[in-house]
């Protein structure tokens, strides 16, 4: 009730403020990163945030708020005046918290979509000691022995939790999910060979490729990746209905008058076309992906609905 | 002699006068951080990123990595002065060293544990440079049985804390391991114990326990007992060490040092760990255990040193292999993307001047954090000196901004409030806390590697012996429960056979 109130008067307050979203930002502006400092949420978000207080002209604050996978943080978000002077950094994570997790607030309904900034792909690695060299190979071998091949991930819910279920599914095959925490530990572990297969975020991931300690099989994107050109896409080598992107994009709480949105939107495409940012990004697997605000609002339905098949499929929701 | 010249070859860059400041700057900024509860390296280093993207790779990563070793020196100051664990590392430090700072020595505590972190670090050094590479390889054949069975010799040689009061020590522990349960189930992902508190479901933060039930806790009781503070406030003795300190230390940091070293190499164990096995190390095999817990030098030295060799050789898996053994590991690997490195094990060959550099930094900086440490004794020790009134709301104040600035939540800072209380009814009570520490810390961790080595084996838990390393620990295990076992039992037969 009381956070209805606040809700309302919040609301309130931005309709007498929309009038001066001419001289939006006057004060520094709140970018909430919902995961700890330190993974690549926080990177991207930073990387966006230092950006962005050169584009708008006044600080662009970061705080961490992590916990519950995101959900806390985001819960937050939005909590907060819809003033754009808070604003939310998200993640895959956003599109697979409603599957996993029971929420206070809407994914879609409680947020405005400023826009989306930056995408990765994961790539499907074995242990070299693991005798396949292809993802038909891998397919095989799972075939033959239903359940018995184990498959690394950072954790339940995780990028690379969803892109080993999702290949489960697509490519019919069983494999067991070892969970970790974190993708460190994970990577870790299949390095030193105890567990085989790991379907990662590409950028941890290439200096061991590079390096001959891990196997690249394919990529998870819709075309291959310019970091490892020889490396097929998961579905152009076999899987064809495969594919498995994170991306992180910027919302705002619902009731952030339209032309903050805008402005916020303009300076996040300002922000993108840098080439400094580009490289940044890319130092985290990233590149830049651009949609206008509504575009990226129907982007988020669709990977919620590419998710929530996988999660329930797959059965990641044990209860 | 390739490492001698290898060596020089790091000296040569590390002691260029933009690297020194970098150094300085970044052991400046790790004590200060440590010093202050919450605020440890991992959101420092995230929010200074950025600003070294126009610095070189070398002098970036020498400031970096002087932040993180810098924190685990300032870390124990506040630990022993006002039992406030500044690190989750150095509550250890807070048993003894605080009673040692309540008995006038906190001038020999403080300056024991920055000799001993010194001593470590030099160490922990040497070993990145001699043994880096085989070290690696050596860590990445622990699977989840290895960290199992070790975990489990720590805890049934940890029995060792249970001396005195068997039932109050093993009540706390099972506390701990209660407390450690709370969060997501790592296998299933099914919220244990959150009562639907969203910000239960990632589990107990340790800084909120430890502040909680230490610093905080102290304080109520101090408050609860006017005598003692004045025993408190009696005059500060002498601000060095003496020499039976020091004879009594060597052995300590000799032992610390290769605890910290060994698990410091190990990615799977947490900051806490190799100081946890360092105490209960040297209270197993002191003459007279019952010390510890009123003012043991060696409760200090032990510590404070494998803590120190611990962060030194976490270093190891991310500049020989670029795996991140830590948060703070995952970032730096980051800041050397960043430079346009690719992290592994190209780096000694191709960029020489960074590996043996940043050694050689590491060196150094320790040089600093010692010269810096030493002197500033005299001025924490006066601390010390500041009336009650002012001190307490004043580690109050900090307490509550390190709790909050762990992950920005005022929950954390009512949870700490609750185990303030919680810890001083257990003082009360005559539990000791330190037991529940230890519960809390290798609880979580022995059933993660438990329940994932069963996972992967099948249900099979013959893995366990079937892997020579794991093997090694169980007996160890078995040998260690025999040694406690035996000796009660040939008692209880010679006290029946005398009657």
């Amino acid at each position: 009730m009381r956070s209805l109130l606040l809700k309302a008067a919040a609301i309130l307050l931005a309709l007498s403020t929309a009038a001066f979203a001419q001289d939006y930002p006057n004060r520094p502006v709140r970018l909430i990163i919902p995961f700890p400092p330190g993974g690549s949420n926080d990177v991207v978000g930073r990387v966006m945030a230092t950006a962005l207080s050169e584009a708008l002209g006044k600080q662009v604050v970061v705080d961490n708020r992590s916990g519950a996978g995101g959900v806390i943080g985001t819960e937050v978000a939005a909590n907060s005046p819809p003033d754009g002077y808070t604003i939310l950094v998200i993640s895959i994570a956003h599109a697979v918290n409603p599957w996993l997790y029971k929420l206070n607030y809407d994914p879609i309904k409680s947020f405005v979509p400023v826009g989306i900034m930056a995408s990765g792909t994961n790539v499907l690695v074995v242990n070299p000691e693991l005798p396949v060299k292809s993802v038909k190979e891998l397919i095989d071998l799972a075939k033959k022995e239903p359940g018995k091949l184990q498959y690394a991930s950072a954790g339940i819910g995780s990028f690379q939790h969803l892109g080993g279920e999702l290949f489960k599914l697509e490519a019919g095959v069983d494999l067991l999910h070892v969970p970790f925490k974190g993708g460190g530990p994970s990577m870790i572990d299949i390095i030193g060979g105890h567990t085989k297969v790991m379907f990662s975020s590409l950028v941890q991931t290439t200096p061991h490729i590079k390096s001959g300690k891990l196997r690249a099989l394919g990529t998870g994107g819709a075309t291959r990746s310019p970091v490892l050109p020889d490396v097929p896409t998961i579905a152009e080598a076999g899987v064809p209905t495969y594919q498995a992107i994170n991306w992180w994009g910027i919302l705002a709480p619902v009731g952030t008058p339209q032309p903050i949105i805008d402005k916020l939107h303009a300076a996040l495409t300002k922000v993108q076309n840098s080439p400094e940012t580009q490289k940044q990004l890319s130092t985290e697997g990233a590149s830049v992906m651009q949609m206008s605000s509504a575009e990226f609002g129907k982007f988020m339905q669709a990977e919620m609905t590419r998710w929530e098949r996988v999660v329930k499929e797959g059965k990641i929701k044990a209860e | 002699m390739d490492l001698l010249n290898n060596l020089i070859f790091g000296f040569s860059v590390a002691l260029s006068l933009q690297n020194l400041a970098y150094c300085f700057i970044g052991v400046s900024v790790g004590t200060l951080i440590g010093v202050l509860p919450g605020i440890g390296p991992l959101a420092t280093i995230a929010m200074l990123l950025p600003l070294t993207y126009n610095v070189g790779p070398v002098g970036a990563l020498i400031m970096l990595a002087g932040i993180y070793y810098g924190a685990q020196y300032g870390g124990s100051t506040t630990a022993i002065l006002v039992n406030l664990p500044g690190e989750t590392s150095s509550v250890v430090t807070c048993i003894d060293g605080y009673q040692m700072a309540r008995q006038g020595r906190a001038g020999p505590a403080l300056a024991i544990a920055a000799i001993g972190s010194f001593f470590a670090g030099t160490v922990g050094t040497l070993l990145i440079a001699l043994f880096g590479p085989p070290l690696a390889d050596f860590a990445l054949k622990f699977g989840a049985p290895e960290y199992f069975s070790l975990m489990l010799m720590g805890l049934v040689a940890a029995a060792v804390l249970a001396e005195g009061d068997m039932i109050r020590s093993l009540t706390m522990v099972g506390m701990g391991l209660l407390l450690g349960i709370v969060g997501s189930d790592v296998n299933t992902g099914i919220p244990r114990f959150s009562f639907g508190i969203t910000e239960l479901t990632d589990g107990i933060g340790f800084v909120v326990v430890a502040v909680g039930v230490f610093a905080v806790g102290e304080i109520i009781n101090n408050l609860g007992d006017p005598t003692e503070r004045q025993v408190f406030t009696s005059a500060i003795k002498s601000l060095m060490p003496t020499r039976e300190d020091f004879k009594a230390s060597i052995g300590p940091i000799l032992r610390g040092t290769g605890i910290g070293a060994f698990f410091g190499v190990l990615p799977g164990t947490g900051p806490a760990v190799a100081s946890l096995s360092s105490y209960m190390l040297e209270k197993r095999i002191a003459a007279d255990p019952s010390r510890f817990g009123h003012g043991a030098i060696e409760g200090v030295a032990g510590p404070e040193s494998a803590n120190n060799a611990d962060a030194q050789c976490k270093f190891i898996p991310m500049l020989t292999l670029g795996l991140p053994a830590s948060g703070v590991m995952a970032l730096m690997l980051g800041a050397l993307t960043i430079h346009g490195i690719q992290p592994g094990p190209e780096v000694m060959t191709l960029r020489p001047e960074l590996f043996w550099g940043l050694i050689a930094s590491m060196w150094i900086g320790n040089l600093m954090l010692v010269v810096l440490n030493l002197p500033m004794v005299g001025i924490w020790v006066r601390i010390l000196k500041v009336p009650y009134r002012f001190l307490f709301p004043a580690i109050m104040a900090f307490s509550a901004i390190g709790i909050y600035s762990v992950s920005n939540s005022a929950f954390d800072v009512y949870l700490a409030a609750l185990f303030a209380v919680v810890g001083f009814l257990w003082v009360k009570l005559g539990f000791n806390p330190a037991p529940m520490l230890l519960g809390f810390v290798l609880g979580p961790m022995l059933e993660e590697h438990l329940r994932r080595a069963m996972l992967m084996s099948g249900g099979d838990a013959s893995v366990f012996v079937k892997r020579p390393i794991s093997l090694v620990f169980i007996i160890a295990t078995v040998l260690i429960l025999l040694a406690l076992v035996v000796p009660a039992i040939r008692k209880r037969r010679d006290s029946v056979a005398s009657s």
